[in-house]
């Protein structure tokens, strides 16, 4: 429903405005392929690493250590470390929310709070060195607590608005 | 990887732990497949509303509110900190970088990061995004009932997210 609203806004948007709706839609489809292409190595890596460590145990042990504090909190211990990996990595992430959709099914409650607090957060670490590196900042004051705040802010929301 | 190998070969399960890594990076490919479809889709629909001028749109409109948040900037670090945020509000990463590399530059005084710097930096991590255009895509791929089903809660907790951030940068920006 929301995605046929979506698709009939940008037409729409692109009707009025007079854009070759064609032409365009061509070209970013184009941009997409080439992006899917150029996250496959990191999704690889990643989704390579995350199968080792539920095959080894390892994240079956983590998520039964972290229960007991994540469980007071109503927090799902299967999204503790979708929750820890979100801000270091952009693949790492997107990895995760496959195989959670994988485990669980892409319509469980696990798979739509994960994909919209993809959605609300950013990879902080990754974003905020890459930008001071390059302003050559090397006194970072409170970004980096303001960052991983709000991105837990963002967290919650999930819990808050979903239904 | 490495701590998950040796995990496995201590608990005996070397052979999985192998299994599984190849199982991953084969279901990455798969993905990749399937997820090609549906990212084509969104971003060609995305390029629609860009080549309409909706970057321009938005920068109007958040230019304002930018300059209430910023404070006293340069007129050009303002517009690249503008475009930056208006095309990661379109899911358009590959055109907000370099806006927003260059806004930075422009904001920074010397080693220590300035208000507006900070100001910007925990917007831009907060994600601005309107349309998760690539958690929809990947819920399509993946065969969601209702792909469409992140939107709206991400959109709530999106603003959330970056209300909070901003509240707390203000608070602590005269503190450090």
């Amino acid at each position: 429903m929301i995605l046929c609203c979506f698709v009939l806004l940008c037409l729409a948007v692109g009707a009025w405005k007079r854009v070759p709706v064609y032409d365009r839609f061509a070209e970013g489809a184009k941009d997409g392929l080439r992006t899917a292409v150029q996250i496959l190595p990191g999704l690889m890596v990643m989704l390579s690493c995350i199968r080792a460590m539920e095959a080894s145990g390892l994240m079956a042990a983590f998520c039964s250590f972290m229960q007991p504090v994540t469980e007071r909190m109503g927090i799902p211990s299967a999204l503790v470390p979708f929750m820890l990996l979100r801000p270091l990595s952009g693949s790492g992430a997107l990895a995760m929310l496959k195989q959670l959709m994988e485990t669980h099914g892409p319509d469980s409650r696990i798979s739509l709070l994960a994909g919209v607090m993809m959605g609300s957060s950013e990879t902080v670490f990754y974003t905020v060195s890459v930008y001071l590196a390059a302003a050559g900042v090397k006194k970072t004051r409170h970004i980096l607590p303001c960052a991983l705040l709000s991105c837990l802010a963002g967290y919650a929301g999930a819990f808050w608005f979903c239904p | 990887m490495g701590s998950a190998v040796l995990f496995g070969l201590v608990t005996g399960r070397g052979e999985q732990v192998f299994a599984g890594m190849l199982e991953g990076a084969q279901g990455a490919v798969e993905g990749v497949l399937r997820l090609m479809g549906s990212f084509g889709i969104f971003c060609g629909l995305m390029n629609i509303l860009s080549a309409s001028g909706c970057v321009e749109w938005l920068n109007g409109k958040l230019k304002k509110l930018l300059k209430m948040l910023l404070g006293n900037v340069k007129e050009e670090a303002l517009t690249y900190v503008t475009g930056n945020l208006s095309a990661n509000m379109l899911g358009l990463g590959n055109a907000a970088t370099p806006l927003g590399l260059k806004a930075a530059k422009l904001l920074a005084e010397g080693e220590r990061a300035t208000d507006a710097l900070c100001m910007f930096l925990v917007i831009n991590t907060s994600s601005v995004q309107l349309f998760p255009s690539t958690v929809v895509a990947l819920r399509a791929a993946m065969g969601a009932a209702e792909p469409g089903a992140v939107v709206l809660p991400g959109l709530a907790s999106t603003a959330l997210s970056t209300l909070c951030g901003v509240l707390l940068c203000k608070l602590m920006e005269k503190r450090t």
